[in-house]
């Protein structure tokens, strides 16, 4: 296919997250706005953006959650006619609700992700890691992104939720639809609309064959002030479920197995020890935060210079902040044991990623389980390896060797 | 100074100090003053939260 986009004038004024050599590798040009005298841009394209690149910025808009709101968080806005429809108001609460609903919508799945919570999901997932691991070990060779990331989150997810596990290449073709192929309108319409009608139907098949440890179940029992949350909000958490729970997580696994297959000196420390295993972790996340969310301006504001108008977007570039000189001492380079590490992969302020203890976890037994069966193993050629980005940065196809 | 939302940066720095609550937010795990041996840990716990929601006084 040719590429017809019109070439990148200057990334201060005219920068394109979807360009594939920034779908690819993001860092330097988020290094060269972050430097420059500029270091929040703009863009014209899919309807207008800001981008702040410093950590300081990011985390500024991230506290100020009145001005900069989560009525849109996509990179880029909705297909037109999304929220018309029967079920045209289901978002993705906590991510998409601002207070005063944000507070409940956030309390009811917190508990769910605690670290005492999700901690029962470790040994399935390690079991689910092996599994895999099993299909390819006698081959020699292995696609790290797409024959093993891409299959760990959407299991636990499903397994979570309480739907079947066949559904896997379903809910991934789903979850793409809607945030990697995001200047296919359709595809990201029909993607979005499929996912609430399988939901629904898991919901009102509960309804007849009520069931007990499901997430679905759960939210469909849980009562605020009395009454039983609305269907909307049921649906909505399972889209969120979705959308912000496979995407991102397989993103990050894959950019961790492409960094160890290039740094036998990490595998090596982290296999001597165990110690070091935390902050390496908290490091990798740092490194490859895969997630790019968005604010949309409530009113007119001046912010750092920018004349910012209600109904713009931010981009929040928490890849970009993770990576700021000002904030991280060789900001691109990974240090295991790095001693101060106020990375905000997941965010900040109110809207933290509800799943970053499930994502850890996920994280750290896919290494974890990676590194004890194919302690070696290399890419089998730097150049096809290939990436989404734009909302979630992370490989697709990583082809190893052991 | 900002307030806890819930990274848990504390309790992977410092496991003996902070923990989590059932929201996963976290909790002080310890009454009194920080022991000396956990002292350096502390420390790091407050230079790894990403909301500056920790301060340790002397």
């Amino acid at each position: 296919m040719t590429d017809t986009r019109k070439p990148v004038e200057s990334l201060l004024t005219d920068y394109d997250i979807f360009d594939p050599s920034f779908v690819a590798n993001p860092y330097p040009g988020y290094s060269e706005i972050r430097e420059s005298e500029c270091p929040i841009a703009h863009t014209e394209r899919y309807e207008g953006s800001w981008l702040p690149t410093r950590y300081e910025d990011v985390v500024a808009l991230a506290q100020e959650y009145e001005v900069f709101t989560s009525r849109g968080i996509l990179v880029m806005p909705p297909p037109p006619g999304q929220a018309e429809g029967a079920y045209g108001g289901v978002a993705a609460p906590p991510i998409t609700s601002d207070p005063p609903d944000h507070h409940w919508h956030r309390r009811l799945i917190l508990p769910v992700f605690a670290p005492q919570a999700v901690a029962k999901y470790e040994q399935s997932t390690r079991d689910l890691c092996n599994a895999l691991i099993d299909e390819f070990i006698d081959k020699g060779t292995a696609d790290a992104a797409a024959d093993y990331a891409q299959h760990i989150p959407v299991r636990v997810i499903s397994n979570m939720l309480g739907v079947p596990l066949d559904m896997e290449e379903t809910f991934t073709g789903w979850v793409r639809g809607v945030l990697e192929n995001m200047t296919d309108i359709e595809l990201r319409k029909r993607s979005r609309l499929a996912i609430i009608e399988y939901f629904l139907a898991q919901v009102e098949d509960r309804k007849k064959n009520p069931r007990e440890n499901d997430l679905i179940s759960e939210l469909m029992n849980t009562e605020v002030e009395g009454k039983k949350v609305p269907i909307e909000y049921v649906l909505g958490v399972c889209n969120l479920m979705l959308v912000a729970g496979i995407d991102t997580t397989w993103s990050a696994i894959g950019s961790v197995m492409w960094h160890m297959a290039q740094h036998p000196e990490h595998r090596k420390q982290l296999r001597e020890n165990d110690a070091l295993w935390p902050t390496a972790i908290e490091e990798l996340l740092r490194v490859y935060a895969p997630v790019t969310m968005a604010r949309i301006v409530d009113r007119d504001i001046e912010f750092q210079g920018c004349p910012m108008k209600a109904g713009d977007r931010v981009l929040m570039a928490f890849p970009a902040a993770n990576r700021d000189p000002r904030q991280f001492e060789n900001p691109d380079e990974v240090i295991l044991d790095r001693e101060h590490n106020r990375h905000v992969a997941f965010g900040s302020g109110i809207h933290r990623c509800a799943g970053s203890n499930l994502a850890r976890l996920e994280v750290r037994i896919a290494l974890q389980t990676w590194l004890k069966r194919i302690p070696e193993f290399e890419l089998v050629d730097p150049a096809t390896v290939t990436w989404a980005g734009g909302q979630v940065h992370g490989p697709r196809s990583c082809m190893v060797k052991f | 100074m900002g307030s806890c939302h819930g990274h848990q940066m504390c309790a992977i720095a410092a496991p003996e100090v902070f923990g989590s609550d059932e929201l996963g937010n976290a909790k002080v795990l310890i009454t009194g003053d920080i022991p000396a041996e956990l002292e350096g840990k502390a420390r790091r716990a407050e230079a790894n939260c990403p909301e500056r929601a920790i301060i340790i006084s002397e």
